[in-house]
Order: C-alpha cells, then sequence, then structure tokens
C-alpha cells in the first residue's frame, strides 16, 4: 500500500512539477484569452482607406433611388449610424455590469473598444463618393472605365480626382414587381481586386435604397401612411423568451446556446482530463521500459503495485486538469450570471465518470505502454484505442439532439464511451430517467474491473518483454497466460 | 526421484540456505531456459553463478525475485516461498538496469531506498553518504543522464544495496565496467560479503568468480553442470598437468621423461614442455622427478581455472544425456569423497 502510494506520488511530482505540463495545462486558457484578444484587436487596426467613386445608373421611373443611395453615403448618416449603434452597445454594457454588480472601468473600456471598432468600420464609408447618372449612360463605357481603374493606386491619394470603383445599375423593374411578380435584380459592377467588405457594403446599402424607394413608391403604403421604418419594426420576427417548467411547477430560463454548450463543456472537460492523464500514462510506462529502469523498480515494487501506483498518479494528474478547467469555466458561469444554470449534482457526476473513463483508459494505455518498447511502436496498438475516444466526438451531435432517443439510452450502456455519452445526456436539457445513471455507473465499473484485470496480466508479462512489438494476439495470449 | 542423488552438493536447510530452488522448470514457447534445476546457497555465502550468455542465470534469478514465475518446481528465499513476502530483504541489480534519466541522482536512491521501505530521513542521509563513499559526493544534484555509463553503474549498485538487504542478487555486475571501477565494484562487494550478507552474482567473466567467490554454481543451457566450493573445484578437477621449461630444449630427450616413473605422455612445444601424470602416482613425485632429469628453468603444476573447467564441461556435452551423464559421475565422485572422509 505504501509502496503502491510512493509510485504514485512519484508519477504526479515528475508528471505535474514539469515546465512542460505547467505551461501546457495553465497557458493554454492564458493562449485562448490572448488568441480572443488578438482577433478583437484587429477590428481596431485601421484597413487601409479605399477612395473611390461609386456610379449609380438609376434607370427606374423618376429616378427614385438614386438620391436614396446618395443619402445612405452621406456623411451625416454614417455620423447617426454610428451614434445610434454606439448608444446600444452602451446600454448593454450597463445591462450586464448591473448583473454582475460591477461598474466602472472594464464596462467603460468595453464600451470605448466597441465604440473604436465601429469607428473604424464606418471610416471606410467616408471615403466613397457617391455621384448618380442619368438612366441612358452608356453601361459598355462604364466598364471600360473599371477595367482600366486601380484600385491600389486611389488609395491615400486624395484629391487626385476619384475614380470610378464601382457601378450599380439599377434597372427599371427593380421598383416595380414584373408580370410574374418578382421584382428585377439590381447589377453591381466593381472594380478588380476591390476589397470584399466594401463591395458587400455597397451591395447592402444600395439594396436598402431600393427597398426604401419601393415602400415610398408603392401607394398601398403611402394611403395607409405606413413608412418604411414602421415596416421594417413590423417585419422583425420576435425572439421567444424560452423557458422549461420544472417538475415543481416553477420556469427555468432557458439560455439557448448555452443548453447545447454546457452538455459539450463537460464532455470536453473529461475528454482533456483523462486524455491528458492517459497519455502521460503511456509515455512514462514505455519511458521506464526503455531506461530499463523497470527490473530495478520490479525489485521493489511487484507489477501490481506499480501499475496500480501509476494509474493513481495520473488520475491525481486528470484530476488536476478537471478541477483546473471547470473551475475556469465555473468562474465565468458566475461572471456572466449564469451559475443557476449549473446542477451542482453534475459536478459530482463529472467527478464520478471522470473516474471510471480514466480507469478504463489508463488501464488500457498502461498495458499498451508496457507491451511496446518505444513511443512509435504504439501506435498500431493505439489505433483501437483512439476511436474509442474519438468515438464520442462522433456521437456529440446526434446525442445532444435527441437525449433521450433509443441510440443514446443503448449508448449509456455501451462499456467504453458510457461515461461520455451519460454526461453528455446528463448534462443536457432532457435528463436521463432517475435509474438510467446509476446501471451506467454500474456499468462503468465492471468495465474497469475487467480492464485493470487483463492490464495487470499483460503488464505482468509485458514489462520484461523487449524485442518485437506485440500484436492484439499476443496480448490476448498473455491474458490467458499470466 | 533423483533429487537428493543429484543434489549430495546441495544442502538442504532452511534455517542456513537463504536460497533454496528444487527442480525448478521454466519454458517460453518450446524453448526451455532452466531445466530441473535445484541448488542452495548457503547463508553467509558468496556465490557464483555462472554460465555463458543465454544459459538461463538472469531468468533463474528473475524467479527467484519471483518477477516471473516457474512453470515446476519449489522456490524458498529467506526461509519464505516467495521472494514478494521479503522483498524489502532483499537487494537486486538487475542485468536491465536503468535509471530515470530525467530525475536527479539523490532523488532516485532516495525514491528506492523509500520503495524498499527504509524511512524518509533516512533514505536521504544513506543515498548521500552512498554517493560520497564510491567517490561521486558532488553529483548528487546532478540528473541521472548526465552521469557517464560507469558512474550510472555505481547509483545502481547503491540503489540494491541502500535499504541493507540480507540478501544481495547481481546480474552480471561487473559488465561496462572499466578496470579502476571493476576493482572498486569487487571491494564494494567484499565489503557487503564481510558485514555478513549472502551474496549471489552471476557473471560470464569466469575469473571475476574465481578472484571472489567460495562457492560456484556453472549452468549451461538451463542444466546445473557444477555446484561446489571453488576449494572442491580445485579438488575434484585435480591438475595432472605439469609445464616444465628446461634451460635448453636441445638438451632434453623426451623419450627419457617418457619412461620416468608415473608420467603417461610428454608434448613437445618450441620453449615448453607439457607432461601429463597418470592417475595412480601423486604430481609431487614427478614434478620433483622432472626437476631432476634436466636443467629446468621453471617446472609447474598447472592450475585449473574455472574457464577450463567450464570449456571442459560444455564443450564435450552438448547434449543433455552427456550432461547428466557427466553430472551422475561428479556425483558419484563426490560421495566417494564424502565417503573416504
Amino acid at each position: 500500500m505504501m509502496k503502491t502510494f510512493l509510485v504514485a506520488r512519484r508519477e504526479f511530482v515528475t508528471t505535474v512539477f514539469t515546465k512542460g505540463f505547467l505551461l501546457g495545462v495553465l497557458m493554454t486558457p492564458v493562449m485562448i484569452v490572448m488568441v480572443v484578444g488578438a482577433i478583437s484587436l484587429t477590428q481596431l487596426l485601421k484597413g487601409p482607406t479605399v477612395t473611390g467613386n461609386i456610379a449609380v445608373i438609376d434607370q427606374t421611373p423618376g429616378g427614385a433611388v438614386g438620391p436614396r443611395v446618395l443619402e445612405r453615403f452621406s456623411t451625416e448618416r454614417i455620423e447617426k449610424e454610428r451614434a445610434d449603434r454606439a448608444a446600444a452597445v452602451g446600454k448593454l454594457a450597463e445591462e450586464q455590469a448591473q448583473k454582475l454588480g460591477v461598474a466602472g472601468p472594464q464596462t467603460q473600456a468595453a464600451g470605448r473598444f466597441a465604440t473604436a471598432a465601429l469607428d473604424n468600420e464606418l471610416a471606410k464609408l467616408k471615403a466613397l463618393s457617391v455621384t448618380v447618372l442619368p438612366p441612358g449612360t452608356d453601361v459598355e463605357e462604364q466598364k471600360k472605365l473599371l477595367g482600366e481603374v486601380d484600385v491600389r493606386g486611389q488609395r491615400d491619394v486624395p484629391g487626385k480626382g476619384v475614380g470610378t470603383i464601382a457601378v450599380a445599375i439599377v434597372p427599371e423593374g427593380a421598383l416595380s414587381p414584373g408580370e410574374s411578380g418578382a421584382y428585377s435584380r439590381f447589377e453591381l459592377l466593381t472594380a478588380n481586386r476591390l476589397d470584399t467588405e466594401i463591395t458587400s457594403e455597397i451591395e447592402r446599402r444600395v439594396g436598402q435604397a431600393i427597398v426604401d424607394a419601393r415602400v415610398a413608391a408603392d401607394p398601398r403604403f403611402a394611403a395607409g401612411g405606413l413608412g418604411v421604418q414602421e415596416l421594417r419594426r413590423l417585419l422583425d420576427a420576435p425572439d421567444a423568451k424560452v423557458g422549461a417548467v420544472t417538475a415543481g411547477g416553477g420556469v427555468k430560463k432557458s439560455a439557448g446556446v448555452f443548453q447545447f454548450m454546457l452538455p459539450m463543456a463537460f464532455m470536453l472537460l473529461l475528454m482533456m482530463s483523462v486524455m491528458t492523464g492517459g497519455n502521460y500514462l503511456l509515455t512514462t510506462t514505455i519511458e521506464e521500459k526503455s531506461s530499463r529502469v523497470m527490473e530495478v523498480l520490479l525489485s521493489a515494487v511487484s507489477p501490481l503495485e506499480l501499475m496500480v501506483g501509476k494509474i493513481l498518479g495520473q488520475m491525481c494528474v486528470g484530476l488536476v486538469i478537471l478541477v483546473v478547467y471547470s473551475g475556469m469555466g465555473i468562474a465565468s458561469l458566475f461572471a456572466f450570471a449564469l451559475q443557476h444554470q449549473l446542477d451542482p449534482m453534475m459536478l459530482v457526476y463529472l467527478v464520478v465518470f471522470f473516474l471510471i473513463a480514466f480507469t478504463t483508459i489508463a488501464s488500457m494505455m498502461a498495458a499498451v505502454g508496457s507491451a511496446v518498447n518505444e513511443l512509435r511502436e504504439a501506435q498500431s496498438l493505439m489505433t483501437p484505442l483512439m476511436l474509442l475516444i474519438m468515438l464520442p466526438w462522433l456521437l456529440w451531435m446526434p446525442i445532444s439532439r435527441a437525449p433521450n432517443s433509443m441510440f443514446a439510452t443503448i449508448l449509456s450502456f455501451v462499456p467504453g464511451v458510457n461515461p461520455f455519452v451519460m454526461m453528455l445526456r446528463l448534462s443536457g436539457s432532457e435528463p436521463p430517467p432517475a435509474w438510467q445513471p446509476p446501471v451506467a455507473i454500474l456499468v462503468g465499473l465492471v468495465t474497469v474491473v475487467v480492464c485493470a484485470w487483463g492490464a495487470s496480466k499483460v503488464f505482468r508479462v509485458g514489462v520484461l518483454m523487449y524485442g518485437k512489438p506485440p500484436n492484439f494476439r499476443t496480448l490476448l495470449r498473455w491474458i490467458r497466460m499470466a | 526421484m533423483d533429487g537428493p542423488a543429484r543434489g549430495a552438493p546441495t544442502l538442504v536447510d532452511p534455517m542456513t540456505d537463504a536460497i533454496q530452488i528444487a527442480q525448478l522448470r521454466k519454458t517460453f514457447g518450446d524453448k526451455t531456459a532452466v531445466n530441473d534445476l535445484s541448488l542452495a546457497v548457503p547463508s553467509g555465502s558468496l556465490c557464483g553463478f555462472i554460465g555463458p550468455n543465454g544459459a538461463g542465470k538472469t531468468t533463474t534469478i528473475r524467479m527467484i525475485m519471483s518477477i516471473i514465475f516457474p512453470d515446476s518446481g519449489s522456490l524458498s528465499v529467506l526461509g519464505r516461498p516467495s521472494a514478494v513476502e521479503s522483498k524489502d530483504r532483499i537487494g537486486y541489480l538487475p542485468e536491465e538496469r536503468g535509471v530515470y534519466k530525467k530525475m536527479r541522482v539523490g532523488a532516485f536512491l532516495t525514491y528506492m531506498a523509500r520503495l524498499k521501505g527504509v524511512d524518509g530521513a533516512a533514505a536521504k542521509r544513506r543515498s548521500a553518504d552512498w554517493l560520497e563513499k564510491v567517490g561521486l559526493g558532488r553529483e548528487g544534484k546532478k540528473r541521472c543522464d548526465e552521469l557517464s555509463k560507469g558512474m550510472q553503474q555505481k547509483v545502481q549498485f547503491i540503489a540494491a544495496v541502500i535499504h541493507e538487504p540480507d540478501l544481495l542478487i547481481l546480474d552480471e555486475v561487473f559488465s561496462g565496467l572499466d578496470p579502476v571501477n571493476r576493482r572498486l565494484m569487487r571491494s564494494l562487494i567484499d565489503e557487503q560479503h564481510r558485514a555478513g550478507r549472502t551474496i549471489v552474482f552471476s557473471t560470464h567473466a569466469m575469473y571475476e568468480a574465481e578472484q571472489l567467490c567460495d562457492r560456484v554454481f556453472m549452468i549451461h543451457q538451463g542444466v546445473k553442470v557444477l555446484d561446489d566450493t571453488i576449494g572442491g573445484i580445485r579438488a575434484r578437477f585435480d591438475p595432472r598437468t605439469i609445464v616444465a621449461e628446461p634451460e635448453e630444449m636441445r638438451g632434453v630427450d623426451p623419450d627419457s621423461l617418457r619412461a620416468l616413473p608415473g608420467v603417461r605422455s610428454v608434448e613437445v612445444g618450441t620453449s615448453e614442455l607439457t607432461v601429463r601424470v597418470d592417475d595412480r602416482t601423486p604430481p609431487y613425485r614427478v614434478l620433483a622427478a622432472l626437476a631432476g632429469a634436466a636443467a629446468m628453468r621453471r617446472v609447474e603444476l598447472k592450475r585449473v581455472s574455472l574457464e577450463d573447467v567450464f570449456i571442459g564441461l560444455v564443450t564435450d556435452h552438448d547434449d543433455a544425456g552427456a550432461l547428466r551423464q557427466e553430472l551422475r559421475r561428479t556425483d558419484e565422485a563426490e560421495a566417494l569423497q564424502g565417503a573416504a572422509s
């Protein structure tokens, strides 16, 4: 018992207190934050400003579209949009701050950040001018001009007489439906190599101008006093306040995307902690074998003590990862005032299923590690094991969509994958019937016993076996023989 | 039962034998690694376990250590049926030995001592003392893979003895050591022996065994071919060959030497004569006669080395049947000797 503990302690200490582990495990979240931060920062980067003219050939009767496009690109309009959106962002930040019970610098900083990003986006549009051309303008002539203009050359040379970088041709039928009942589409020609961001912004704004013109031209709306703004509000489909009624009659607020994310987070946590510990176990076992320290160890401990000690040590490594990451997860839940979404019982299940999944996979890892001489040779034996571990990935979608389907229920009792599947189902919005988790745990425990028993047999033979790496048939023979 | 008949040199006494093995057998697939092996290692003795590579030494030692288990036969280590129960009283230096490469030397030794039941403080102290003793006092903080191979060997030896075991089993302890470290290792083994520990060490280098052991087991193709004390072996393989180096070869008449009483044959070399003595005459008589027969620079009885014995035993008897015959013959001789004394 003491020896097993000593082996476990060494295994844990030599794994955790290494630069690789500390950097890998603790830096990963820091890296994630940094990457997210870096992506956000690119929003602040000033993109190259394209200076140029947008020509609108308005062929609609009365030329109702041209002026509207002009208005959509006007400085006043852009300033107003900026003010509206900045106000919306500010309101959102304030709401969040109230929820969290914090105020001040962070939210202000977030607000400033958002408006700065907004400024960048809109600044590009300010450099664009709009000219409305008469309906009879020669399109071919315009195309020729577009083909000659150098978009890059327009950059940063304001006042040099801007060239046309885009031509929007709004056809006659754009405002009134034809015989088929459909409105004609408009055509947008751009200079070669014009940024897609600008192209889509032009497309959006011209499109909006056309809709505005349609509504204004339609006598039915005019008669009812219905403007474009009112119409937009009318057509905006509302979001539902989704809630699930619990047994007591209370309503549990659903967090939408969150409901979907939580099971995935749980499964990821489980996988990551199991895999990390399991992989370390594989490498340390192979290392002990290849450095020939194995037999020296066996002079002091029995193969079983060694294997159990190693599995326990790496189990603690897995638990460290589980605690660090779930701790961060829980902390962020609190940060976003979503802690009510998390049932504390889930954490208990998480630990239970971790212990089951880890011991099952670690036993197999120990067996594989003991049977080979170097990591390279482990590949062929690892393939089925990796498949077993990857399986929950493939099953994640079908199970989280229908957590109580026959398929999901059966998988909850299939040895090897059942801890992952059960964790997915338990953390989902529709928990499985009460009898299922205990049965799944029982199946898991039986799996653990069988795997550990088989692994101990392979381990005992394997640790002193050098030379040709065995295949599965050999491993089975070792189990029978030992 | 042929155990007792063959087991004449094997003392069966659980109180005084550190290791007892009876009819041990182990096969790997269709290869028999150890075949019907019986032997006893008396407590306090320093035994050499010798045989060529692949003879079954390591397999036997692993069975003694309960690292692998015999197919049949019985085994007792320090009075217990299995080494598992007395692991902490045994020091084992395996042939396949290594260290944790990334671990610090001191930490590795402390860990090994703790695994063998030494408590924390004592383990630390002993590892420091031992490192000092073998001249690695300053290497304790280094990582194991920074040490030379010879240094690693010393560290491994310390790992085997740090818990002050009653029984020390050293598998191929001298392999990979330079002459200086060989000498150091010999003195360390000798010191352990003088401290009253039972030591078994295996080697294929016969002269090491000759210099150190008081008892030798020889094994060939899984079968024991010799089991005796060094003195016993010398007596048994009674030397009857005399080497004579005359002052001048030309002045010697081989035929007149052949006519001396007790001389069986004379071989003439470039500078030496090899004279074989017949079985009835004590060699000293022939020695004296030879010294008087011509002007001799040197006349001596050729001493039998373990290597000669070993080569003699294993090269002529490659099949098991011949080996058994040989064993029976030597056993009978032993029995006769025992009856005479």
